[in-house]
């Protein structure tokens, strides 16, 4: 414990001493990003770490840190560093995809299928009516919903359940990383929350389109709409599908060097996404997905490469997004949050258990699965930007409500998903 | 940011391109070299097909200083105290004569060119020279390592050669960090007194400790941890101290070079964990420096005219030290069992250290012929890659005829000089 107070000491009081030896500089990449880019990942591990000994999941201590020093807490990590370093964030999120999608056995699906389909359709269903029900009910208390007309009310209400709805394909990888779970509840939850990340994104587009159309922008159901939730969803799949042929070329006639390789592959898609306007981490899920199921290649050295990276990698993804927690600007919310989050986490419950029990679930994975499908992270987050960017003025607004909830949900699933597999005895390493 | 998504992107997908063309051509013909990656990354440069523009190429400097620190980290673990104690004196001796003859041989001779040739004041003068010296003094431990892997018969001098390379890289780094610092350019926050030279060399030299203290109080006691825990935390452990080493250098205006090797001679010498150290750190050593080629190759503009002179005179200048430094060494301080004329035909590749050197200073002093430095360097390290390989052969084989000569001997005497 004294150790790694030490070991803070020294990088927070490092990053302070060596701020005033350079006057602040232009340029794309501020020469400080690289320096706190290190100080941050750093920070993060021992956090980890200090969290594992106190018996969290160590995510939670990333996440700390980096709430600890970004802009919402010391600002030893400012806005203008996070954005430098998004590239990194960029980087994690599309190993995330890859290795999810190769964590994905169809073998895995074919058995599991029938649980895995009712546990997703009903906890989905029951989180999208309790919060939107909860949203209709209270919405006296959340600022920018009092002036909407009733039709809007309720088109806006269902968006903010459709991305309550999204679970956390990153928290529950990082999390069967770092426990080392491969049993019933870890392969059921893993394979619940990639295939729900699918179905969410395309009833999000649905009830975005429908809250956009009710707000004045382009009506709800038009062609436009309709055109780019089917070429977002389409061309993620096919830029999956063509990805994973890339890699399984790679794989079958070269099979060097699989680091590099991994980084370009995100790289290319990352660049090729932004370009072209699909979803990173849904196209990598299903370049992934196709590697391991259905090319005729062994995935094995890229699945075990990409094992080794994902420690890393976690550190840096949920470092960055505890530093981009805006905790000042959910302060006045905290009640409608607190709330919501609670309202879904029952919702999440009721409906996975109900799932689970109808589609013939072991008893430990109806009893525990909802634990796994409380997180939110990455992809929510996107979302959350996605509305704040397409709805002018509101959309702001809601941004901040739901990334309050995003932070309670990000908080607290991991706590609950190791406890779950915990209970179910899943877990292998302590 | 998608732009250096792009960069990012066409970098690696070149390297690995070239990495696979290359490969074979090492595999059928032992071709062993880098030269290529360079010309690979003039061609995606700006100057050519233009897939890596200007901005794209700025945009990786924080990426390439990391790349630049993390080739200092790999030199730093060379010098592992215990193993140094074993090293014969006189290996040492002609190792250290070799390697301060040729870089004093080669500052003399530039500061002269730079000094009254291109009319610099003292101090420009002496940054360039000191920084092309250092390059010039560089040579690739991989490419003696090389021939020796192939030479048939263990002579003396080929240890020799493998140190001296080595030696030759620390001196290079060393008086090219030490030059960056004393001689800094930048400017601090209004509020402070700017540092003093002594003052900048320290705190370049403390970077580099306190990451190396970071890195072990970091790491910690290592038991408890699964063997797969301990690689993550040590990989994260290693990462984070390289990060912030080179991320600190850039972000003061040093050297990641020389913060990193004295970086890696920490990790190299204390803790239990300095094998796994060099094990990662040469698993991963190939495609940081090839990336890092392919890099210099995309930031190479041509210089003016009048300065252009400079390259070729650097590569004779570095020729004739290389072989000044091998006379003194190998005649005037080697003991007589050891004593060769031969010694700096061993020793004419530069390999990556001299690139990330260049590279390194282009991002330090842009404000001082950064063109000029980088066009010199890659023209040497081209050219003398061309015949590096040949005259290691060469030398491998005079060698062997050596030791078939003594072993002729041997019959008669019993000894064979020179052979181990």
């Amino acid at each position: 414990m004294i150790r790694r107070l030490v070991v803070l000491a020294l990088l927070v009081g490092g990053a302070v001493l060596l701020e005033p030896l350079r006057a602040p500089t232009e340029g794309v990449i501020a020469p400080r990003s690289l320096f706190l880019f290190g100080i941050l990942l750093l920070t993060a591990d021992t956090f980890g770490a200090l969290t594992h000994d106190a018996g969290l999941p160590r995510l939670v201590g990333y996440l700390l840190a980096g709430l600890a020093l970004g802009p919402s807490v010391t600002a030893i990590v400012p806005p203008g560093v996070l954005q430098d370093l998004a590239m990194m964030k960029r980087l994690a999120v599309g190993l995330i995809g890859l290795l999810a999608g190769a964590e994905l056995r169809a073998a895995d699906l074919r058995l599991r299928h029938r649980a895995i389909f009712w546990i997703l359709t009903l906890q989905v269903l029951a989180v999208m009516a309790a919060v939107w029900a909860a949203l209709l009910l209270t919405h006296q208390w959340v600022p920018f919903l009092v002036d909407l007309s009733t039709s809007s009310l309720v088109f806006v209400a269902l968006l903010f359940a459709a991305t309550l709805a999204v679970n956390s394909p990153m928290v529950t990888l990082a999390m069967l990383t770092e426990t080392g779970a491969r049993g019933p509840l870890a392969r059921t939850t893993l394979g619940v929350v990639l295939v729900a990340d699918v179905v969410v994104i395309l009833l999000f587009t649905a009830a975005f389109s429908l809250a956009q159309g009710s707000l004045g922008g382009a009506p709800a159901g038009a062609p436009s709409s309709l055109f780019q939730l089917l070429r977002e969803v389409l061309g993620s799949i096919c830029a999956g599908l063509l990805v994973g042929g890339v890699v399984s070329l790679y794989l079958r006639f070269v099979r060097h060097e699989l680091v590099v390789f991994a980084v370009v592959v995100v790289f290319a898609t990352a660049a090729a996404a932004q370009a072209l306007q699909f979803e990173l981490l849904l196209s990598l899920l299903v370049a992934g997905f196709f590697v391991e199921n259905l090319a005729p290649v062994r995935a094995q050295p890229l699945v075990e490469t990409l094992h080794h990276m994902a420690v890393p990698v976690f550190v840096i993804f949920f470092a960055m997004a505890g530093a981009e927690l805006d905790v000042a600007s959910f302060a006045s919310l905290w009640p409608v949050i607190l709330l919501l989050a609670v309202v879904r986490g029952a919702a999440i419950l009721g409906g996975s258990r109900a799932g689970a029990r109808i589609g013939g679930a072991e008893p430990v994975v109806a009893r525990e699965i909802w634990t796994g499908l409380v997180s939110q992270a990455g992809v929510a987050l996107g979302l959350a930007t996605i509305i704040a960017e397409r709805l002018p003025g509101l959309g702001r607004a809601m941004q901040v409500l739901i990334v309050g909830i995003i932070a309670v949900n990000e908080s607290v699933g991991p706590v609950l998903f190791r406890r779950g597999l915990s209970r179910a005895g899943e877990i292998i390493v302590p | 940011m998608q732009t250096t998504l792009a960069a990012l992107a066409v970098l690696t997908a070149g390297y690995i391109l070239a990495y696979l063309l290359f490969d074979r051509l090492r595999d059928r013909y032992g071709y062993v070299g880098g030269a290529e990656y360079v010309l690979l990354g003039v061609l995606l440069g700006p100057h050519v097909t233009r897939l890596l523009d200007a901005g794209r190429v700025q945009d990786l400097t924080p990426i390439v200083s990391l790349a630049i620190g993390w080739l200092g980290l790999l030199l730093g673990t060379y010098f592992r105290l215990p193993t140094l104690a074993l090293l014969s004196p006189d290996h040492v001796r002609i190792a250290f004569a070799e390697a301060v003859a040729t870089f004093a041989a080669g500052l003399g001779a530039l500061l002269l060119l730079f000094r009254y040739l291109a009319d610099h004041t003292w101090a420009d003068a002496a940054v360039q020279a000191v920084t092309l010296a250092a390059v010039a003094t560089l040579s690739s431990p991989a490419a003696v390592d090389a021939f020796v892997d192939r030479a048939r018969v263990r002579s003396a001098l080929l240890p020799v050669l493998q140190l001296t390379a080595r030696i030759d890289a620390l001196i290079g780094v060393v008086a090219f960090g030490l030059i960056l610092a004393i001689l800094h350019r930048g400017d601090v926050a209004p509020d402070i007194r700017p540092p003093t030279a002594t003052e900048w060399a320290v705190i370049n030299l403390a970077v580099g400790v306190a990451s190396g203290v970071l890195f072990h109080l970091f790491l910690g006691p290592r038991d408890g941890e699964t063997e797969s825990g301990g690689a993550s935390r040590l990989f994260v452990a290693l990462a984070g101290a390289i990060v912030i080493a080179s991320g600190a250098s850039y972000y003061l205006n040093l050297s990641p070079l020389y913060t990193n090797l004295v970086l890696g001679f920490i990790l190299a010498n204390s803790g239990a964990a300095h094998r796994e150290v060099t094990r990662l750190l040469l698993a991963t050593e190939r495609p940081v420096y090839l990336a890092l080629l392919v890099f210099a190759g995309a930031a190479w503009s041509p210089e003016s005219v009048d300065l252009l002179f400079l390259a070729p005179a650097f590569v004779l200048v570095r020729l004739a030290a290389r072989f000044f430094g091998g006379r003194v060494a190998g005649e005037l301080v080697a003991p007589p069992e050891l004593r060769t004329p031969r010694l700096a035909r061993g020793l004419l590749a530069q390999g990556g250290l001299a690139v990330a050197m260049a590279v390194n200073y282009t991002q330090v002093r842009p404000d001082l012929n950064p063109r000029l430095i980088l066009t010199a360097t890659l023209l040497s390290v081209l050219l003398f890659e061309a015949v590096a390989g040949r005259e290691g052969a060469a030398l491998v084989e005079s060698l062997e005829a050596d030791a078939v000569g003594a072993g002729i001997g041997s019959s008669s005497s019993g000894t064979a000089a020179g052979v181990t």
